[in-house]
């Protein structure tokens, strides 16, 4: 076994769902702990917040100015 | 964008002036707490458009139209000018003063005037006419007339007195009249008047050019699109308006409101823009749902009194723009007449008010007979006045060729809510006329005219379940996921109990059928979609307006426009038409003629449930945009307390959430259309969904052929099931119980009195 550096995300189940799905694509996931927490790989982190952010933005609808 | 303006010098009494012009795009920012706000935004509201009103700072902009407007109501350039130096806490700024006058120079200095069924054009300027006659196309389209006399302006222009609104009352407003006319003053000039010696406080500047004279050359009726788009051109674009009092050519039309008929402060504002000089200006009412544009239309119908004709959108609201006009005004049956796809009639005598439909109207292939002879006489005939209703709604294609095929000599759009998802706004413009008037929703409120709203958007947040499925399916499905999340569920659940206990009466909204079924089958409720037949319908109807055990239904898209619920007090959407601000204003004019609205301290509540983090907070967003802007504030509620508490909470537990999803997942993709349950009648606009009869959607169930003994057939086979899910529908008692033989007798000898009577 081998140890891989770490991170723990706290999240709601909604943004867990999302990682999820984008975890399919590419694994970054380590564990799965349960509806509000997960294990990613720290070196990961920024690129997987930056995706999140960019998922979740999708929903927002902003005055075009 | 440079947004740093302190360059600007703030004038010593800043304080009490209420607002601020923006010298790049002409936006003017007010103080709506400010003292004179409130003459302030009549001002604003006459030389500016609204862009939002919310409770403490008002948002205007001057544009081309806004101003082509406040001249077209009678304002001055120097008038504009002073009065906004006055109100603002800044010196006008040198663009926007030149931007003024750039625009009122040219705008509405030309007139198009119908007299004796000849094309007049108008001016109270010489100058401006002769310049308009260098212009070749202008020169050709010239009648000339033969003049005696031979000096150089009158051989040039007939001249003549301008009109002085003088003795013209709108009816309704005939006491306001009276009142001003004691004082010794033309009644229009003291309106207006007024509006400004209380901002400006300079008497004297009459708004009225009454001693001045007008001048006019004639052109041929053939061309006159040319000439109005050649003047479009010349940047002289020309206002069009009646002269209805000097037209002896078309018959009069005997009607008059009926004497209780009182219309209320706005309407009369509204209409005075639009008679300001004792003729008819063409133009656009905007007022909100519920607030009375038909009394509006009627009222301005009764004021012309000549020919008019109306255009709806839908055959059913023919029939109610039918209904209303015997209601308030004293025409009678013989002077209405209705045209639609089953009905053509014509009235009887020389004139009289039709109504119809637009695309009636606009069709031009595959007519019948008679509605052909029908539009042969709609079109041969001159109108006085044409009322097109909904204006927002109508494409800009059909909208042309209406308004060239019928020879109207005055138009009024009426809207509640001047917004398109297209953006085609602009054309109304130039083809019905300029934006009379609008009406600030939040003032009509504050003054009990319509309810007073709280609105709330619920966020709910997607269950595990639901949200992954949402994330994995990228097609229409979605939306069922989004629609069928059991927290929405449950906070739909919750909303209806806490506010059935406190008395309201509930409607819930969802376009989307399917769950509009499941939901309502779920809790117990009672549903009206495009399915539910004619009569069931109708007792659904009854039992919520008038008993006391049912006080929520759900209503899909034909709940929109259609049906008229003035008990409800609450509603709650749980599925909507994408980005829609139009419907989503629509709904909220459900609850904004709610008959208790002058209680004390009453409040209607609007709610929308949204699903967290799916596209149905973009869309939430985007609809409420309109309301907004005028000023309806939306609360979000992110957790409604004493949810978890509630008894009987449906899908509580995982197992049943999951099995709802399997449910949804098992759905096909076609059960995620929006409004499927509707079908436009013949003769109604696309997207318009008024029609009462919608008329069953066929859905005939496939043939199956099976084998089988004749026992199993007959369900002798040891097979039985129970169906769980009853529609509440079904459970109502078949009909209302017969009345006692007494009132029964009572009713009866009534109406063989009125019939005698008549």
């Amino acid at each position: 076994m081998r140890a891989i550096k770490s991170v723990l995300l706290t999240c709601d189940p909604a943004v867990k769902e999302i990682l999820i799905s984008m975890n399919e694509k590419n694994n970054f996931i380590i564990e799965d702990l349960d509806d509000y927490h997960l294990v990613i790989k720290a070196d990961e982190e920024y690129r997987v917040r930056r995706e999140l952010e960019v998922e979740l933005e999708k929903n927002t609808y902003s005055l075009e100015t | 964008m440079d947004q740093d303006f302190s360059w600007l010098h703030l004038k010593p009494d800043h304080a009490s002036r209420p607002l601020w012009i923006s010298p790049e795009d002409g936006h003017i920012i007010l103080e709506a707490f400010s003292p004179i706000a409130e003459q302030a935004q009549d001002f604003l509201t006459a030389i500016s458009e609204p862009v939002s009103r919310p409770a403490f700072i008002h948002e205007y902009k001057l544009t081309s139209y806004s101003l082509y407007a406040a001249v077209s109501v009678g304002l001055q350039t120097e008038d504009i000018i002073e009065v906004l130096n006055r109100l603002s806490k800044v010196p006008v700024p040198e663009s926007i003063t030149s931007f003024i006058r750039e625009r009122t120079l040219s705008y509405g200095k030309v007139k198009l005037v119908l007299k004796h069924n000849k094309y007049f054009v108008e001016s109270s300027h010489p100058e401006t006419l002769q310049l308009l006659l260098k212009d070749r196309v202008i020169r050709e389209a010239r009648l000339m007339t033969t003049q005696t006399d031979n000096s150089i302006k009158a051989a040039t222009f007939t001249t003549s007195k301008a009109p002085v609104k003088g003795n013209l009352v709108i009816p309704g407003t005939a006491k306001e009249a009276d009142k001003k006319k004691d004082d010794g003053k033309p009644a229009a000039a003291a309106t207006d008047a007024d509006l400004f010696t209380s901002v400006v406080g300079v008497e004297g500047d009459e708004i009225e050019e009454d001693d001045e004279n007008v001048h006019a050359f004639e052109i041929s009726d053939a061309q006159i699109d040319d000439v109005k788009k050649r003047c479009n051109e010349l940047e002289y674009p020309m206002l069009e308006e009646y002269d209805f009092r000097n037209d002896t050519v078309n018959a009069n039309l005997e009607i008059d409101l009926k004497p209780a008929t009182i219309i209320r402060p706005y309407q009369e504002t509204s209409l005075s823009k639009m008679f300001g000089n004792g003729r008819a200006r063409s133009g656009i009412i905007v007022l909100p749902c519920g607030a009375g544009k038909t009394l509006v239309g009627i009222t301005a119908a009764c004021t012309i009194k000549k020919s008019c004709l109306v255009l709806c959108t839908s055959s059913v609201s023919v029939m109610q723009w039918k209904q209303q006009f015997m209601q308030w005004s004293n025409v009678t049956d013989r002077q209405i007449a209705v045209f639609t796809a089953d009905q053509k009639e014509k009235f009887a005598g020389d004139s009289g008010i039709v109504v119809s439909t637009y695309s009636m109207v606009a069709n031009t292939h595959n007519r019948s007979h008679e509605s052909k002879k029908m539009m042969e006489f709609l079109t041969s005939r001159e109108w006085g006045f044409i009322l097109l209703d909904e204006v927002h709604v109508v494409p800009a294609a059909m909208f042309r060729r209406v308004v060239t095929t019928i020879k109207a000599h005055s138009k009024l759009g009426l809207t509640a809510t001047l917004v398109r998802e297209d953006d085609k706004i602009a054309d109304l413009n130039y083809m019905i006329g300029p934006k009379l008037y609008e009406a600030n929703w939040m003032d009509l409120a504050a003054k009990g005219h319509i309810a007073n709203v709280q609105c709330a958007e619920v966020w709910c947040p997607m269950t595990p379940e639901f949200y992954r499925q949402y994330l994995r399916i990228q097609n229409r499905k979605r939306m069922l996921l989004y629609c069928m999340n059991p927290n929405k569920f449950q906070a739909c659940q919750f909303l209806i109990k806490y506010h059935e206990d406190r008395g309201d009466k509930v409607i819930v909204f969802s376009d989307n059928v399917y769950a509009l079924e499941a939901y309502a089958k779920r809790l117990g409720k009672l549903y009206i979609h495009g399915g539910t037949g004619q009569v069931e319908r109708m007792r659904i109807l009854s039992w919520f307006q008038h008993s006391p055990q049912v006080n929520t239904i759900f209503l899909s898209k034909v709940g929109d426009t259609s049906i008229d619920l003035p008990e409800a007090t609450c509603l709650i959407q749980i599925s909507s038409h994408f980005g829609s601000r139009r419907q989503e204003a629509q709904r909220l004019g459900r609850i904004l003629r709610a008959k208790r609205r002058n209680d004390e301290g009453f409040n209607a509540f609007f709610y929308s449930l949204v699903s967290k983090d799916t596209q149905e907070m973009f869309y939430s967003t985007k609809r409420q945009q309109f309301l907004i802007d005028q000023g309806y504030a939306f609360k979000v509620i992110t957790h409604l307390d004493g949810l978890d508490k509630m008894e009987d909470l449906v899908y509580r537990t995982r197992d049943e959430q999951i099995e709802l999803v399997q449910s949804v997942l098992l759905a096909s993709e076609s059960e995620a259309d929006l409004g499927s349950d509707v079908r436009a009648g013949e003769g109604d606009l696309a997207g318009t969904v008024t029609s009462k009869d919608f008329g069953r959607v066929p859905r005939m169930p496939g043939a199956q052929r099976t084998t089988g003994s004749l026992t199993a057939l007959s369900g002798g086979a040891h097979m039985s099931y129970v169906e769980q899910n009853k529609s509440a529908n079904k459970k109502l008692a078949r009909e209302a119980a017969p009345r006692n033989k007494l009132f029964a007798k009572r009713d009866k000898e009534k109406a063989a009195a009125k019939k005698a009577a008549r």
